[in-house]
């Protein structure tokens, strides 16, 4: 009931997105009916001819029914630079962003959380100096820089990194399409060799997504261990003779999680639509770069679609989140306890 | 106040970082401010007959494509990145904190509303966000900033909002407004200086942030290249030359764009322990 | 960065370096062109709404055209397309009539489309009518006087007649452009709706022709996959069996593929890259000044103060030319600058202007104009050109503020420009285009002439357009050189347009990789290339 009734409540923020979406896009000052009458034959006739065949010389606010009584029916138009519908360019990359970004959000969690946990248990020791140098350095550096400097290293220098372009050797052809990702397609597909060419594309970039994301991962766990470790139920606990691998795994790390897992939320979400630049400096066919593509070429769908696509998946994870929250809450672990 | 001061102390010298931190960001604001009177070449005017040079003693990083001194111009690039950094901050801090301020005093109607909103804001892809808006603005610092502060606008909305509401039930906001004084009053005086700590350590962990969303905005494209020397913009634009081994062009302005991105995040650290000493141990 | 992170990170890398990956055999990597390029092609129907340059690529080898260019040798051995020369590809031959006002082509009696379906005049027919039905096609089938499709008249099955009421010397060229592909009409129409008669939604991302290679596979800004047409008779068989050719939006990893050895060839390698690989010499680097391409400074005829010739004269004399040429464009280039002032250097056009850096002449004519103290505006440029386009507009910047014009840069992403210059609203700006037919009036006729974005000077002069109109008929050699050279004349005094240069196409490939071919749309001819 209680998930019902936040399923309904994402619909106002959605539509809030869809709206203020397709005013910004039409605010772009560009008139795309020019922009895709490119031939220097094109005279003024050719571009109306091509407005009125794009629906562009209707009135905005029409413009913007067909484009709900469209999106009613799940269909989110066209893109004029692919020639696809937006649905089928968004499915056949949305895969590909959210492996790589799922990738580097692991990748970072791993890194990200015996940091902070070791920093919080030993305050202002080696570790925790570490600690902060480490999730400062990584978020000092423009993804981009980091992406190229990995590139040059790596493959060019010293060869031992496959050619950073796309998801899979250019020889090899994708496994049969089962989930989207290469990772798991490849395994389904019984074939080894695919799937390490699929896991050797894929470090560098996730390792430049995962260096940006351990920041605030490390950051959040570190405090919030702290905040849990001196709070009046530990010292309780610490006083009662409970063992120390106990009180810290158990009760602190168990309320230290609430905080965490809100940032795992957002700082996921944010990597998801953050990726544009990893994708373009690798060439990873994800919807990031699809987007940007778009934008700069003034094709309305794509852009609209991926906003919505990506707000969409940003309200189900943080939904994720609050029920993560149910299951995790401190206060059934400490009356079980 | 004098307990402050000597925690100031107490944070700068007891802690290596922060006062390292400190000591460079007092290099940048000299920099900023001094630098074009300082450096040993015009950072806007160019020499083609040097082009592409790389470090000397005449030219200690170097030159780029049009032949202009990558260190001239990577001291003077200080003033902007700042300029950026700080504007793109404060805009989002007090329009940020006064929204929510309001909304979480007076609740209601309005604080459903503008919630909403808020909420509809962070659903975005904030990136693209900031992309599509540059892009439909125009190309400009001044349009980066904006982009810059609305996308940030959520979180401080957020952050103010949740501070005043757990203040406002609080007994001396109470008697406060018993003893007859305006909500304006009751907002200025008493909440929004308890709130600000908590936001400045927001803010000045965001300042290392913004500078970098603006060198990835100029990376796509998107980011004007005035004359005026930025990091991010050199960075991106010496990314075009690494690969035929003119690093230069990227590796200055990348570590001064880095350092000052490390010192902001070290001093918001430091700022945060200062404010909220529970945090430390 | 974390040295725990990086140890993980180097031996993950370095475990994957050691497992064999490259299933495909040695023999067929040799047998395969792996091209690596920043743009994708958007559609496969040349006279869609929208279709980019990139798409040129998968349509020019993938379909026959009744005609092709010839073919002549640069000095470097480079093989360059002869627009003077038009010989048979589905055509075996073609005769032009005595009145000049009709052109008969003779089908190749063996050619076939991929599906084995022989070539008939009625597929060109409704090739050729698709052309005229649609408002792309017919804006440029017009310049060849071809309007509607009774111009198009089928002999037998293996010749079709092409009749304009006018002769006209741009009819015969315009059949070896980008746009009429003989298409498979069959196989075409069943795929045609009511809506859609053309089936120009399916043609959009389905191929139906009978050229030199077939499309195996297509994803949209990822990659293209064609394999060699073995059936195919209208020429030597490629030599390439399988041409993958992969999208990558960065110029570095395009750059780092082709050093590595990974990739055989990087098309549109910006100057700066050129300059640095052709000198490293690991790869060839074959670069060609683009015909009928050009790059200049457009300045708007309908606006204050360009609308005064002597205003723009000045800043053509205070453009600094040698040093955008040097440091934007590392000298890739043919410069039309310089050159011989005034009057016509050849019947060549574009052509040098005539105007070298000269700061003084530039402040005397902007006082002549009565801008003695300068005056204000904005220069605009398109993101897409920026590479080249930033160092131009902050040399300009620099030098036109010597002589008090004081520039504001405004950098404007992609789609933006074009509604901008459409609505003449654009005072002062960097922008480059190309004809694909080479003759002088034509230029003059897009370029110089009319309402539409492309007479990016918003040239109006009376004589000018006089001369247009003549010389477009125009079959008197004598007469027609003599109108050409006072427009030649023309462009140069008045200055609506500065031409800076022919930028070069810079294309880099392995050193096995030949037979490269240089061709009017500028994108790869896979019909020539080869391992050696």
């Amino acid at each position: 009931m209680w998930v019902l009734s936040r399923l309904l409540g994402i619909v106002p923020t959605l539509l809030g997105v869809v709206i203020a979406t397709f005013v910004l896009t039409h605010l772009l000052p560009g008139d795309p009916a020019v922009f895709f009458a490119n031939s220097p034959t094109a005279d003024a006739a050719t571009i109306q001819a091509i407005r009125e065949k794009l629906g562009l010389d209707q009135p905005l606010w029409r413009q913007y029914l067909i484009y709900m009584g469209d999106l009613l029916q799940g269909d989110l138009g066209k893109s004029i630079t692919t020639g696809q519908p937006v649905a089928r360019d968004l499915m056949q990359r949305l895969p590909a962003s959210a492996e790589l970004t799922l990738t580097a959000f692991l990748l970072a969690v791993a890194v990200a959380l015996p940091l902070g946990i070791g920093a919080a248990l030993r305050p202002r020791s080696l570790i925790d100096h570490a600690c902060r140098l480490i999730s400062t350095a990584g978020v000092s550096l423009p993804t981009f820089v980091t992406g190229l400097l990995l590139i040059y290293l790596f493959y060019y220098l010293a060869g031992v990194s496959p050619e950073p372009i796309g998801r899979l050797d250019p020889f090899a052809a994708p496994p049969p399409t089962v989930t989207g990702f290469f990772l798991i397609d490849t395994l389904l597909a019984g074939d080894p060799a695919s799937f390490l060419s699929a896991l050797s594309q894929l470090i560098l970039p996730s390792v430049t997504m995962a260096l940006f994301a351990l920041a605030p991962l490390a950051r959040m766990t570190r405090s919030a261990m702290l905040g849990a470790l001196g709070s009046e139920f530990i010292r309780t606990a610490r006083a009662n003779g409970l063992r120390w691998h106990k009180i810290v795994f158990s009760y602190a790390l168990r309320n230290a999680m609430l905080p965490i897992v809100t940032t795992f939320g957002m700082v996921f979400s944010y990597m998801l639509g953050a990726n544009v630049l990893v994708e373009r400096v690798f060439a990873w066919p994800g919807v990031g770069s699809y987007a940007l593509d778009a934008l700069i070429a003034l094709d309305y769908g794509p852009v609209q679609g991926f906003m919505l696509v990506m707000a969409a998946i940003f309200v189900l994870v943080n939904l994720i989140v609050d029920i993560a929250y149910g299951v995790i809450d401190p206060r059934t672990g400490l009356t079980n306890a | 106040m004098h307990d402050r001061l000597a925690m100031v102390r107490h944070v700068l010298l007891d802690n290596p970082p922060n006062l390292i931190a400190s000591l460079v960001l007092l290099a940048l604001l000299i920099a900023a401010f001094l630098g074009p009177w300082v450096v040993p070449y015009d950072p806007i005017a160019t020499n083609t007959r040097v082009a592409l040079q790389a470090p000397s003693a005449q030219h200690w990083f170097g030159t780029d494509q049009l032949g202009r001194d990558v260190f001239s111009r990577t001291v003077v690039a200080a003033r902007l990145d700042l300029v950026i950094a700080f504007a793109a901050v404060l805009l989002s801090l007090a329009l940020g904190s006064a929204i929510g301020a309001a909304i979480g005093y007076f609740r209601g109607a309005l604080d459903a509303t503008v919630s909403r909103v808020v909420d509809v804001l962070m659903a975005f892809p904030l990136f693209v966000l900031a992309m599509a808006m540059v892009a439909a603005l125009g190309n400009s610092v001044t349009n980066v900033v904006y982009a810059t502060a609305v996308i940030n606008l959520p979180f401080y909305i957020r952050l103010a909002r949740a501070e005043v509401s757990m203040r406002s039930t609080l007994g001396y906001i109470e008697a406060a407004r018993v003893g007859g004084s305006s909500h304006v009053r009751i907002l200025c005086v008493f909440l929004l200086p308890n709130i600000l700590p908590s936001l400045v350590v927001q803010a000045s962990l965001n300042l290392g942030w913004a500078v970098l969303n603006a060198a990835g905005l100029s990376f796509i494209g998107l980011g004007v290249r005035a004359p005026t020397p930025e990091w991010g913009i050199m960075v991106a634009e010496g990314a075009q030359f690494i690969v035929s081994g003119r690093w230069w062009m990227a590796l200055f302005p990348g570590l001064a764009l880095m350092l000052a991105v490390f010192c902001f995040n070290l001093l918001g650290d430091g700022l945060r322990d200062i404010v909220d000493p529970r945090n430390r141990t | 960065m974390d040295r725990r992170e990086f140890g993980i990170g180097a031996a993950a890398v370095a475990l994957a370096g050691l497992v064999p990956m490259h299933r495909a055999t040695a023999q067929s990597r040799a047998e395969s062109l792996r091209v690596l390029s920043e743009g994708s092609p958007n559609s496969f129907d040349p006279i869609g709404i929208g279709v980019n340059r990139s798409s040129i690529q998968v349509t020019w080898n993938t379909y026959d055209r009744l005609v092709r260019f010839g073919t002549k040798p640069r000095e470097d051995g480079t093989l360059y397309y002869d627009y003077f020369t038009i010989e048979g590809e589905l055509a075996e031959r073609y005769e032009i009539s005595d009145d000049k006002r009709s052109i008969t082509f003779h089908l190749r009696k063996d050619a076939t489309f991929h599906d084995g379906t022989p070539v008939t005049a009625e597929d060109v027919k409704w090739s050729l009518d698709r052309i005229v039905a649609s408002p792309i096609g017919k804006a440029q089938f017009s310049t060849g006087s071809m309007t509607t499709p009774d111009q198009f008249e089928v002999l037998d099955a293996q010749t079709i007649r092409i009749t304009t009421p006018k002769p006209d010397r741009f009819t015969l060229p315009n059949m070896a452009t980008t746009y009429p592909i003989i298409i498979n009409s069959k196989l075409a129409k069943s795929h045609a709706t009511d809506a859609d008669p053309w089936a120009s939604e399916w043609l959009k991302t389905n191929i139906a022709g009978g050229g030199p290679f077939k499309l195996d596979s297509a994803v949209p800004g990822q990659s293209v996959t064609l394999s060699r047409n073995d059936g195919w008779k209208n020429g030597a068989l490629p030599g390439f069996q399988r041409v993958l050719w992969q999208v990558v939006p960065n110029a570095q990893s395009r750059r780092t593929s082709l050093e590595r050895g990974d990739a055989d060839i990087v098309q549109d390698l910006p100057p700066q890259d050129a300059v640095s690989l052709a000198q490293e010499a690991k790869v060839k680097v074959v670069g060609v000044p683009m015909a009928g391409a050009f790059q200049f400074i457009g300045m708007n005829g309908n606006m204050a103060p360009f609308n005064n010739v002597k205003v723009r004269q000045a800043v053509a004399y205070a453009l600094p030319y040698q040093q955008m040429f040097e440091a934007a464009l590392f000298k890739r280039g043919r410069p039309l600058f310089g050159g011989k002032p005034g009057e016509a250097d050849g019947m060549e056009f574009p052509q040098p202007l005539g105007y070298a850096t000269d700061p003084a002449k530039a402040k005397a004519l902007l006082a002549e104009a009565g801008f003695p103290t300068g005056f204000d505006t904005t220069f605009s440029f398109e993101l897409s050109l920026a590479t080249v386009a930033e160092p131009v507009s902050l040399l300009i910047q620099e030098a036109l503020g010597q002589v008090g014009i004081r520039v504001t840069i405004n950098k404007v992403p992609g789609g933006q420009l074009g509604t901008l210059l459409e609505k003449k609203e654009v005072p002062f700006f960097f922008e480059g285009s190309a004809a694909y037919l080479s003759d002088p009036d034509y230029f003059f006729r897009i370029f110089y002439n009319g309402a539409t974005r492309w007479n990016f000077g918003s040239y109006a002069n009376p004589e000018f357009q006089g001369l247009v109109e003549k010389t477009r008929f125009e079959t008197d050699k004598p007469v027609y050189e003599t109108e050409v050279k006072r427009m030649i004349t023309l462009a140069k005094e008045e200055v609506p347009i500065i031409l800076l240069w022919q930028p070069t196409l810079d294309t880099g490939m392995q050193k096995s990789v030949d037979g490269y071919k240089y061709l009017f749309h500028r994108m790869l001819e896979l019909r020539t290339l080869k391992r050696v």
